[in-house]
């Protein structure tokens, strides 16, 4: 069950995701970008287990959940899952400002390759403030993610375990 | 730079190629699936109706407490402010009170003229209606998840409305769960007629909350407050139904739509059988199927006759004849 934390908390993301919140149209592109940043979250954390195919599945999953094309979550879900993977040097149980600087990077990075993804499927230029805004709202709310899956993580190992796997 | 934790760095150079062989094959899996989105497929489009039907009890059941919720955080706000509310409701009970003996009078002048025309009953619009179920969030969609679907006689094409006016229309049609491409999607496109004078153009969506009002014609006089109603002039949707009152300014209008896109729960699928939807494919089986096609809602509210798959509320009843029919005037400011 510990094992499969990873995966579970990011599938129960991407139905808290779906469901119909009423948040404005301003605000559409905050709750999918959380489920990515978790993805990146998991990916960074030494020893959680989301091998990239199962954060592509979990894209695809919020690609049919959201109505939108498949792919394009999917797409987001592994590059931040790549990028995480390659941050594992920098993760730090109490310390989140390096890690946060790259998902803020990442958040800016994906935010624009998503507009220009949106833009070129529709041939032409979709509004880019929602997008922006939920890269924003991202970065604002990653300490508080990145603590809540560490608790998480922490809840879900014993404490000297969770040390041995790098997280200091 | 911290170092990295030395077990890591081992276990990873052990498996780097496949691994990076296998992220690169996700990748261009990925890029597969949005070309054969983009070109709309047929096995994706129905993967995804299986996907979405598979898991729509899961998101009817996770949606009820979250609308509830909602309706909660709605009624603490109603009664926090209480008195002003009051006060509003007062103000439009009497306006409204004035505007109810128009219309009475009104409606006797256009029966009396309708004898002298011999013109013939309209059928009633028939309807059903249930409740969203998921939203969708990202840049490429506005849309929704409502639980009705072709077992309730449902199939793509079907004006959606709420109590405030028109939502949008039916995509795709599952067996008990059917999406709802809102106002407000990039792909939207209604005919509408604006104001008074009837002038036509194009309602589009752009994502954001408000409409884009396109190819009005040249010269035509718009105001701010105009109400913006279908024209029906695609064949798909009724005329009449309520969109929203124009915004904006001179040269680049908006329409703001009546129905709150972004909070949406309960919603009404008109039953609008025109010939371009008749002939799209069969119908599909069920109890409602037969029914008969419907023309100018504005004057055919459907008091009395509901949907066969499903009991509606009076109150339901009611909400047809409110979205429906060219809106009384409003105060207007040229512009």
């Amino acid at each position: 069950m510990s094992a499969a934390l990873p995966i579970l908390s990011v599938l129960f993301a991407v139905l808290i995701a779906a469901l119909p919140w009423g948040l404005p149209a301003d605000a559409t592109f905050v709750l999918p970008l959380v489920v990515v940043m978790m993805v990146f979250c998991w990916r960074v954390i030494p020893g959680a287990i989301l091998p990239p195919a199962v954060a592509m599945l979990l894209g695809v999953l919020l690609d049919v959940t959201s109505g939108g094309p498949l792919g394009f979550w999917a797409l987001l879900a592994l590059v931040a899952g790549s990028v995480g993977h390659f941050s594992r040097g920098l993760s730090s149980r109490w310390d989140w400002s390096p890690l946060g600087l790259v998902w803020t990077g990442l958040a800016t990075a994906l935010a624009c390759s998503g507009w220009l993804l949106a833009s070129l499927y529709y041939l032409r230029w979709v509004d880019w403030w929602p997008i922006a805004f939920g890269a924003v709202v991202s970065a604002v709310l990653f300490p508080v993610i990145w603590r809540g899956l560490l608790k998480l993580y922490g809840d879900a190992y014993p404490r000297d375990d969770f040390t041995r796997r790098g997280v200091a | 730079m911290p170092r990295l934790n030395p077990v890591f760095r081992k276990k990873s150079s052990s498996w780097r190629l496949p691994v990076e062989l296998l992220t690169f094959a996700l990748y261009f899996l990925c890029g597969v699936l949005l070309i054969l989105s983009r070109i709309g497929h047929g096995t994706v489009a129905d993967a995804r109706d299986e996907l979405a039907e598979l898991t729509s009890p899961l998101f009817e059941a996770a949606s009820a407490p979250v609308i509830e919720a909602r309706h909660a955080i709605q009624r603490v706000r109603t009664y926090a402010g209480g008195l002003a509310e009051l006060d509003r409701l007062k103000h439009e009970n009497e306006r409204l009170s004035e505007w109810e003996w128009r219309a009475k009078l009104l409606e006797r002048k256009v029966e009396q003229l309708r004898k002298l025309l011999g013109a013939v009953d309209e059928p009633a619009l028939h309807f059903t209606t249930g409740n969203v179920i998921a939203d969708a969030r990202g840049p490429f969609v506005r849309s929704a998840l409502v639980n009705l679907g072709r077992e309730q006689g449902l199939r793509a094409g079907y004006a959606v409305i709420n109590g405030d006016g028109l939502v949008g229309r039916t995509i795709d049609a599952g067996a008990s769960v059917t999406r709802v491409l809102l106002l407000n999607d990039l792909n939207s496109r209604i005919p509408v007629l604006v104001g008074p004078a009837g002038v036509r153009g194009i309602v589009s969506g752009d994502n954001s909350g408000d409409l884009s009002l396109e190819f009005i014609p040249d010269g035509a006089s718009l105001y701010l407050g105009d109400e913006v109603y279908t024209s029906g002039s695609d064949g798909v949707l009724p005329r009449g139904l309520r969109v929203g009152s124009v915004s904006g300014r001179a040269g680049s209008f908006k329409v703001r739509p009546h129905a709150d896109l972004s909070a949406l729960d309960t919603v009404s699928v008109l039953f609008f059988n025109t010939p371009t939807l008749a002939s799209a494919g069969p119908a599909p089986a069920s109890n409602t199927c037969e029914l008969p096609t419907v023309e100018a809602p504005s004057i055919a509210p459907a008091a009395g006759k509901v949907s066969a798959a499903e009991p509606i509320p009076s109150s339901a009843v009611k909400k047809i004849g409110d979205v429906t029919g060219p809106a009384a005037p409003v105060t207007r400011v040229r512009q």
